[in-house]
């Protein structure tokens, strides 16, 4: 008896808990102010758009379900449609806050992500609101810089080298970062900041497996403020790799055309080899029949 | 002492009178196919469910999608191995006292084989797409080995019961006058004008021992490959090197002991006591506890191995199996089925023919749920887990449809054994005339 009365307190307990998360969750998650007003540094363009919608499917659709179609998984506190209107009544800078610190059973994204993917994540969640105008921030008297790239590899240091100017000039401090791009996504190979000669390098393993001559598609993305610039290139940095098919050649996972030599040989020589025997003592009956004479 | 052989009280004429006496159609002979028929055709009914409904009717499902169905054809191959010991291996190392008994060896090995081409058939959901089998089958799949060597293998039983029994299909000719006209034909045409010249003899020993060679690594590989169905996938509990000689010593179990049941059968219902004797079942009691004693050496190998190294997929295959989940059936097999009964047979008593008969039912009762054990798990453990499927896709029990078509099977098989020995003798006669004489001189 002692014992399922403390037992019906936990479960109380976790009830009344529950309960209090929940309504906490749904009214009471507010960010900071000053983070509320954030803005976001770049325009919401298809391009971040498609990039942000293979972020969300990889990290967030597992909870949230697919914006507009109202599938989130039932969790306490819900984790809501972020097609919905009331998610889409917050403000860009919350959204971004929430994405990148979380809180309980919302992971924090803040290491998984860069501030630019977070807002590709942002910009594709407000692709599902027609009545959505980005607010861009007052950029009276802000000059961007258009920012002009050139890669190359360095093979004595194994090094992606990224040159960025602006008009000619050499641009210190981009932040630049370098991905490999693969059929199914890219990978980041690494990030690096400019020098004062407008230089950054990125480390490169020579072993990556680049096509016959070692060349692989490699895209460069650089932003200091809300100046931004992306290159895609295919660079000779790779080790030269020649691709073979699996089922190559003859094979005895490939089709029946396809089966090793010395199979169809065994197979079909042992085969017609017993039929044969099979045949010859089957003809041979008449022998028998032909023999009921004695010679 | 060997009592195998008649002691030759008997004259010729007596040894063909009492051989010879089974080939009739009599009452009790009438009313035990008319059970048969009876029972086959409402098998067949299921069947004919089967066919308009496909394997929905079956409990086998995607997960399970070899169940009692493959388990007993494995299990017919199996039994049909036996032919291919008795009459080949001991009858080329001139182990006399199996003559007698060679051609019930035979009837068997040729009854099981051809079944078990059909129950093959039985597991297609469109039995009318067989002939892709053939037309698009693949050189590399164990199943179009398969398919060769049991068709093989059936034609060279087949034979092997045929070439032996010319002289006695020629007896039969001559002294059977009171058959139907039909059946005096069919012996006429069958016999081949044999004539017991010398030549003839000669061809037919040497046609005889071609079908003696051959059948060994026949009926070898027959089993070996269609363990290879099963070893030749990455699944825990099929994926084993030694499936090959642990199949092919465990037919050799099943086989002894339908072949002890069918020697039974045969002494008590043809009045052969004095040809298929006492010693005959003390002789083949021993030559089961042999083949019994291999099997044992192979089960433990199967299970102690992967039990040992325990990786993952395996140690779990192995667990279910000693405690968990099949572990009742594994136990009754194992012990009930397999340890207990050869360790009987070990005490002559027990090898007197009644008690060897109902320990060898035991024993092939065992080796049929042996098969289930090897074809059923392995299926429900899968490297997935088995997620977001209907519910009844965890397990797998056998429906009403699939229990009567399984029971068709045996019931084909008796007709077949039924049949031929209504028409042939079942006791080799020339040979043990020759015996006989050979004693005498």
């Amino acid at each position: 008896m002692k014992n399922n009365k403390g037992y019906n307190l936990i479960i109380l307990f976790c009830l009344c808990f529950l309960a209090v998360a929940n309504v906490n969750a749904q009214s009471d998650w507010q960010a900071p102010a000053e983070e509320n007003e954030k803005l976001s540094p770049f325009l919401f363009d298809d391009d971040m758009v498609l990039e942000g919608r293979v972020a969300y499917e990889n990290s967030c659709t597992s909870c949230h379900g697919t914006p507009g179609q109202d599938d989130f998984t039932p969790m306490s506190p819900p984790p809501g449609d972020p097609g919905a209107e009331a998610f889409q009544a917050q403000s860009d800078g919350s959204i971004f806050y929430k994405i990148k610190m979380g809180r309980g059973t919302m992971p924090k994204f803040e290491d998984a992500f860069a501030d630019d993917e977070l807002w590709n994540i942002v910009a594709y969640i407000r692709s599902f609101n027609e009545d959505y105008k980005q607010e861009l921030p007052n950029m009276e008297g802000v000059v961007i810089p258009e920012y002009a790239m050139r890669l190359s590899f360095d093979e004595n240091v194994d090094k992606l080298v990224v040159k960025i100017f602006a008009e000619e000039v050499p641009q210190p401090e981009v932040s630049v970062s370098a991905y490999v791009m693969g059929t199914f996504g890219k990978h980041l190979l690494g990030k690096a900041q400019t020098n004062e000669l407008g230089i950054a390098y990125v480390d490169v393993d020579p072993t990556l497996p680049g096509d016959e001559e070692g060349k692989i598609n490699v895209m460069v993305k650089a932003t200091k403020g809300f100046a931004r610039a992306k290159l895609q290139q295919d660079l000779a940095m790779a080790k030269p790799t020649e691709r073979h098919s699996a089922i190559e050649g003859r094979h005895i996972w490939s089709t029946d055309r396809m089966a090793p030599i010395w199979l169809k040989i065994t197979f079909f020589v042992s085969v017609f080899g017993v039929w044969f025997a099979l045949l010859f003592i089957v003809f041979g009956l008449r022998n028998i029949k032909k023999a009921r004479e004695e010679a | 002492m060997n009592e195998t052989i008649t002691k030759g009280h008997f004259s010729e004429e007596q040894i063909d009178k009492d051989l010879l006496k089974n080939v009739n159609w009599g009452g009790k002979f009438k009313l035990w196919m008319g059970f048969l028929t009876v029972s086959l055709i409402i098998c067949l009914y299921y069947y004919y469910q089967q066919l308009q409904n496909g394997l929905g009717v079956t409990g086998l499902h995607d997960y399970v999608s070899w169940g009692i169905y493959i388990s007993n054809f494995v299990f017919f191959v199996a039994t049909s191995l036996i032919g291919m010991l008795v009459s080949s291996v001991l009858g080329m190392m001139k182990v006399s006292w199996v003559r007698p008994v060679a051609r019930i060896a035979e009837l068997v090995a040729v009854a099981f084989a051809m079944v078990a081409g059909l129950i093959i058939i039985t597991d297609m959901g469109r039995p009318d797409r067989l002939l892709n089998v053939f037309i698009h089958g693949r050189v590399q799949s164990p199943i179009v080995w398969d398919i060769a060597v049991v068709v093989t293998y059936v034609v060279i039983s087949a034979l092997l019961l045929y070439i032996p029994m010319l002289p006695d299909i020629a007896l039969c000719r001559d002294k059977l006058n009171n058959v139907p006209k039909w059946q005096q034909k069919m012996y006429k045409s069958l016999s081949l004008g044999w004539n017991s010249t010398a030549k003839q003899f000669r061809l037919m020993n040497r046609y005889t021992r071609i079908l003696l060679v051959l059948i060994i690594p026949i009926a070898l590989s027959i089993h070996t490959v269609t363990s290879w169905l099963f070893a030749m996938t990455l699944r825990s509990g099929w994926d084993s090197p030694i499936f090959g000689p642990y199949f092919v010593s465990g037919a050799f179990v099943a086989g002894c002991a339908a072949v002890i049941i069918a020697m039974f059968f045969f002494r008590n219902n043809y009045k052969l006591k004095e040809y298929i004797t006492a010693d005959h079942f003390d002789r083949m009691g021993k030559l089961l506890v042999l083949v019994a004693l291999v099997y044992v050496y192979f089960n433990i190998n199967e299970i102690i191995v992967p039990g040992y190294k325990a990786n993952t997929a395996d140690a779990k295959h192995v667990h279910e199996m000693l405690y968990g989940h099949d572990s009742v059936m594994f136990w009754l097999v194992q012990l009930g089925g397999l340890v207990v009964p050869f360790l009987l047979i070990l005490f002559k008593p027990m090898r007197k023919p009644l008690p060897l008969t109902i320990i060898s039912l035991v024993i092939l009762a065992g080796a049929w749920f042996k098969r289930v054990l090897i074809v059923v798990p392995t299926q429900l453990a899968p490297y997935y887990p088995i997620q977001n499927v209907p519910e009844g896709w965890t397990g797998y029990s056998p429906t009403t449809p699939e229990v009567a078509i399984t029971v068709a099977s045996f019931i084909l098989v008796l007709m077949i054994i039924t049949v031929l020995a209504k028409l042939f003798p079942v006791v080799p006669i020339w040979e043990v005339k020759e015996d006989m004489n050979h004693k005498n001189n």
